[in-house]
């Protein structure tokens, strides 16, 4: 072996982002120039919350550089004709010939006017799965700041593939956008379909498995056994859309089938929500009539008071009063009362009464006595009146948690399921205390570094919420962008996210359903998309792809030829994953179940030379930027720190760019490497470029009481908004009255959603009543097709990915149906078989695969398939239920959102090959 | 000195990393795994558990692919690691009929993922793997290299198995068995991991936790 080179090798520190749960810092092994593998980051083990490992996807990226199928210099369309069977017939050209078209085209636009004649920005951009797309946008959200109105309201998939309802309602209650146990103070999880061991990162993985091998228990409920079913103690399987009747009827349980006195956190109902608080006859709080203050009633003094009267210690929470005070309806509207009223406690007392055991059983197929039990587990661990040290502070120790996953917090049932969790969580004071739930993010308030900062006082004692108005000269009757959600969605407030968190499938509906007066739908004049596929994740894709053959003229940032990009007049090859640069925050209140014990900043750095003609989407955008005459525009929106998060200028540094200049994507990220060092450190520590692609991250310690909002709520003397929501009726009411004002009924359903104490209703029924709509029974269609998250995939943009699939295989549901044997059995289908899958609305079909963890009522289709264009993920012959999923305003919910079940009939098309 | 591993199944969460982890780090070609997180389900609805099972090489004490090896490929070091060499295997398959964990995989032809091997996958695919047996070495390089830097296995990862340094849930350690200070030694000799299939009285030094 004489002579032998010794190769180079480099171990270059990166991040991965390729799931909501990121980022997780790694180390790709560069050999020769040539990157090799990825190996956890050792170096962070101490920092980052699961030792700096990364996942299975992250050992993908490697050959997401190599995949011969990438597209690998820009492409124009010659085809004008757009459609599934037409061959775009692309043309390769030049980075300065696309950079030309698409900037001729967005000069034009700003010709023309931003605007077009029904009041819709001319240019719309749609980011996929959400979250993901800023951490490695580079600098592209500056160059949307810097253009004006954008419209970033067409959907992707948004609302139904989410936690929708819990995002909205979460933040809302309790700053909660996302919602996790606080699992290392945990005993006892009572789960409805959260599936965090496949779709909470490495971090959430983490911390489950250190938990279970303590002896955590988690009860699963859920239709089919999931990854997270399968690490659970215990796995119910319940009915789909039948979560909400069991949540209410462990409610009642609670409530009446104990000494709610002796089980509950009685303190912490009178002192820390409005369960006090007095409603009058027609469901508004009595208030004092001078300041409005909602009132409590002291029986020590026998009167009622206002809420934060020092002198009430002990507020009824139960019983019948006869007080005097107003109540103050939609609208202002004010009346007297003198009369018997009750605290908000009493009417839950009251409303639960119905939502018995036996009741839920029927409608849940599962048993009383499970639901019992359940009740008792729940108080029995809840550890009323404990306490525990956190960093020097005592805090409750509430040691039961209670998740809901996707399609239970999503869709009709949503607002009600995750009302009935947040409420049974504030029963025993386990709300934002160590042990209970907290939430993980705000994507709606600021600041979203910290949860904590985000605590401001509102109105009645509760916390404040940026909701968008619904008063009579408040309302933005106008939308501002075709999903509307100023207009149509209070919750959504009007942060940057809000956008993506409105109704963002009505634009597609509205195309071809055009809504009584309403602004005519238009189609942007250019659209522009990245890291995202509708014509795949969105739910009825037919639709998508009919919208899409008329779509003017859309840029896609372009992996590979995906179902969406097809459609397109513009290919433009980023550089990936591994090949461009981007600084990003880490640690804070982030995301899934992150809790780093650090805040700070990572480097994505490119690791090697990339084999294509890429360019870093950085550079894209300053040179379109240029292109179109918004550069200087452009520079002092990256000055201020529009997409970075990070001011590029503040006390004691100034890294701002200077106007008139065109930096490279790394003279741009050294400033901002050097701005956010020094925010982190008030300037006292200030690192480059350099330093961070040596280094990797950069980091500051971060307290564990950030953690808990419980410290905020009670160092501001807020309440939360739990149990009664009369300001969601308030706003419910006068959105109603402001949408006929206009003659709009067509959001009549919706409005039904905004109850004071939300009401089981029919869910499942909901679904089953399409088959009518399209003039089918729906005894046709006895099946729920369900999805499920795929570790492997989601969020990754990574399945023309074979290594992957290679080892996804090892994991039940790649690729095919899975379906209950004995129900498969009865219907002729063996393993393998080719069997297809029909709705009201449309068909998929796939490869049976046989399993004894899916209801005899179910079937799965994992993830989100059934690709025809791209390449790879073509060949799986994986089934979709956003091929066969009705796009329905009757299907979608006051927040905007969907639900992934789909009543289907299932049967066999011919004998296959077992697998 | 005798290298094992406990298997902890209930930190195991089936993502398979481990899976992804060991091919990158062997080089391995398209479809060939040395080592994958089986996906079992026990029982029958609705009283059915779903188990992740990790499977690999068990390294046994008494190794039945070793003696059956015509040509001697088959191999056993004295830290209880089996191997094969592969310029001596003839690729008859006799060990991997007598393994009874199915762990010996026929590389008839190293193809890679695509048409054209990769920049990646010609830097990576090991000369002269064509046509033989191949199986999980408990990364012996990794281990050998790392412990020539004083390194210890199981406690630093540049000497530890990949699988065990990419493992996000913790649920795959390795360690001496023979060194009662190491963490598999003491789950072990506590009676917490027990191996799989212990009838055949092979010894495997690979043990899981179960519940």
């Amino acid at each position: 072996m004489g002579g032998t080179v010794q190769p180079t090798i480099e171990k270059v520190p990166t991040y991965c982002y390729q799931c909501v749960a990121g980022p997780d810092l790694l180390k790709v092994i560069v050999r020769d120039g040539v990157a090799v593998g990825v190996e956890p980051n050792a170096d962070v083990a101490a920092e980052h919350p699961a030792c700096g490992k990364v996942c299975v996807r992250a050992y993908g990226l490697v050959q997401k550089v190599y995949n011969p199928a990438r597209i690998k210099t820009p492409l124009v369309r010659t085809n004008p004709r757009k459609a599934r069977g037409e061959d775009p017939g692309w043309t390769p050209v030049s980075w300065d010939a696309a950079l030309d078209l698409l900037a001729g085209k967005l000069r034009a636009l700003r010709a023309t006017g931003l605007v077009d004649s029904a009041g819709y920005p001319r240019l719309a951009v749609t980011f996929g799965s959400g979250g993901i797309a800023p951490a490695y946008l580079g600098t592209f959200a500056a160059l949307l700041a810097a253009w004006g109105p954008v419209d970033q309201g067409i959907g992707s998939g948004q609302g139904v593939k989410c936690y929708h309802s819990e995002h909205l309602y979460g933040e809302f209650w309790h700053r909660a956008f996302t919602v996790a146990a606080d699992v290392p103070r945990c005993n006892f999880v009572l789960s409805f379909g959260y599936n965090g061991d496949a779709s909470g990162g490495v971090t959430g993985v983490w911390r489950h498995a250190e938990a279970r091998a303590r002896g955590l228990r988690w009860v699963q409920c859920e239709p089919h056994l999931s990854v997270t079913g399968a690490c659970a103690t215990e796995w119910v399987p319940i009915r789909p859309k039948t979560d909400t009747a069991v949540l209410l009827a462990l409610l009642h349980a609670v409530l009446l089938e104990h000494d709610w006195r002796a089980v509950c956190d009685v303190p912490f109902l009178e002192n820390m929500t409005s369960s006090p608080y007095l409603v009058g006859p027609a469901g508004w709080y009595l208030r004092d009539p001078g300041t409005g203050k909602p009132l409590v009633w002291d029986p020590a003094r026998g009167y009622a008071v206002p809420f934060d009267d020092p002198a009430c210690r002990r507020p009824a929470l139960d019983g019948e009063y006869i007080a005097a005070g107003v109540e103050i309806g939609a609208d202002g509207a004010r009346r007297s009362v003198s009369e018997r009223v009750r605290p908000a406690f009493q009417l839950l007392l009251e409303h639960v009464r119905p939502y018995t055991p036996e009741w839920a059983a029927e409608i849940a197929d599962v048993p009383a006595a499970t639901i019992r039990a359940l009740a008792d587990d729940y108080l029995r661990e809840a550890t009323v009146g404990a306490t525990i040290e956190i960093d020097g502070a005592t805090y409750p120790h509430r040691p039961v948690a209670v998740l809901l996953g996707k399609s239970v917090t999503n869709g009709w049932g949503g607002y009600e399921s995750c009302w009935a969790r947040t409420t049974l969580t504030a029963l025993v004071g386990a709300l934002e205390v160590p042990g209970g739930i907290l939430g993980t993010t705000v994507r709606l308030n600021r600041p979203a570094q910290n949860r904590l900062d985000s605590v401001r006082p509102g109105p009645d004692g509760f916390m404040e919420q940026p909701l968008n108005p619904t008063g009579k000269d408040t309302w933005k009757g106008a939308p501002h962008i075709r999903n509307a959600y100023r207009t149509l969605v209070p919750l959504a407030a009007d942060s940057p996210w809000s956008a993506a968190l409105g109704p963002a499938h009505l634009p597609w509906l509205f195309l071809e359903n055009p809504p009584e007066h309403w602004p005519a739908p238009t189609l942007p004049d250019v659209w522009i998309i990245y890291r995202t596929n509708p014509a795949i994740s969105n739910w009825e894709t037919g639709r998508i792809e009919r919208a899409l053959e008329r779509f003017p003229f859309v840029a896609a940032f372009a992996y590979t030829q995906d179902e969406t990009n097809w459609y397109a007049d513009l290919l433009l090859p980023e550089a990936t994953d591994l090949e461009s640069l981007q600084l990003y925050r880490v640690g804070g209140t982030k995301y899934i179940e992150q809790y780093w014990q650090h805040a700070g900043w990572a480097l994505r750095q490119p690791v090697l030379a990339s084999p294509c003609d890429t360019r870093d989407l950085t550079d894209v955008a300053t040179d379109l930027a240029a292109r179109v005459g918004i550069l200087d525009e452009y520079l002092a929106a990256v000055n201020r720190g529009a997409g970075t998060t990070v001011s590029l200028t503040g006390e004691g540094w100034d890294h701002a760019i200077p106007p008139g200049t065109r930096p490279t994507a790394a003279e741009i990220w050294d400033r901002v490497c050097r701005a956010a060092t020094a925010s982190l450190t008030g300037g006292r520590d200030v690192r480059d470029l350099e330093w961070f692609r040596r280094n990797g991250a950069y980091f500051v310690p971060f307290d564990m009481r950030n953690y808990f909002l419980h410290g905020a709520m009670v160092a501001r003397g807020l309440r939360y908004e739990l149990p009664y929501q009369e300001r969601v009726t308030r706003m419910g009411e006068e959105l109603g009255a402001r949408l006929h004002e206009r003659g709009i009924t067509w959001w009549d359903v919706q409005l039904d959603e905004y109850q004071a104490l939300p009401k089981w209703k029919d869910f499942p029924g909901i679904w089953r009543g399409t088959a009518a709509a399209h003039g089918r029974e729906s005894a046709e269609f006895p099946f729920w097709l369900l999805t499920s998250r795929s570790m492997q995939y989601s969020w990754g943009s990574n399945v023309s990915l074979p290594i992957l699939a290679d080892v996804a295989r090892n994991v039940k549901g790649h690729f095919g149906l899975m379906l209950n044997r004995g129900a498969a059995e009865r219907l002729g289908i063996a393993e393998g078989d080719l069997v297809e899958i029909e709705s009201p609305t449309g068909r998929t079909r796939g490869r049976a695969i046989l399993r004894e963890g899916v209801r005899p009522d179910v079937v799965v289709a994992l993830q989100q398939f059934g690709h025809w264009a791209t390449p790879f993920a073509r060949e799986l012959g994986m089934p979709s239920l956003n091929e066969v999923a009705s796009m329905d305003l009757a299907l979608t919910d006051a927040t905007g959102s969907g639900a992934d079940l789909v009543p289907v009939a299932v049967r066999r098309l011919d004998a296959g090959h077992a697998r | 000195m005798k290298w094992g591993m406990v298997l902890d199944t209930r930190r195991c969460v089936g993502c398979q990393t481990c899976t992804i982890a060991c091919k990158q780090e062997q080089g391995l070609p398209a479809g060939t795994q040395w080592r994958f997180v089986a996906d079992c389900e026990v029982g029958e609805y609705p009283n059915v558990r779903r188990l992740f099972l990790p499977m690999q090489c068990m390294h046994c004490a008494e190794a039945p692919c070793v003696p059956v090896c015509p040509t001697g490929a088959s191999q056993q070091r004295d830290d209880g690691i089996v191997h094969i060499v592969y310029e001596s295997c003839i690729g008859c398959g006799f060990c991997a009929v007598a393994c009874p964990y199915h762990a010996r995989h026929l590389v008839e032809e190293a193809r890679g993922y695509f048409d054209v091997p990769t920049p990646a996958e010609r830097a990576t695919a090991p000369p002269g793997r064509h046509g033989v047996m191949t199986k999980c070495t408990f990364c012996k390089e990794r281990v050998d290299a790392g412990r020539a830097q004083g390194l210890t296995p199981g406690v630093d990862p540049d000497a530890t198995p990949m699988c065990s340094v990419a493992c996000i849930a913790g649920a795959i350690l390795f360690g001496d068995l023979e060194d009662p200070k190491s963490q598999v030694a003491q789950i072990v000799a506590e009676g917490r991991a027990v191996p799989l299939m212990p009838e055949l009285g092979l010894r495997p030094s690979a043990y899981y936790v179960l519940e």
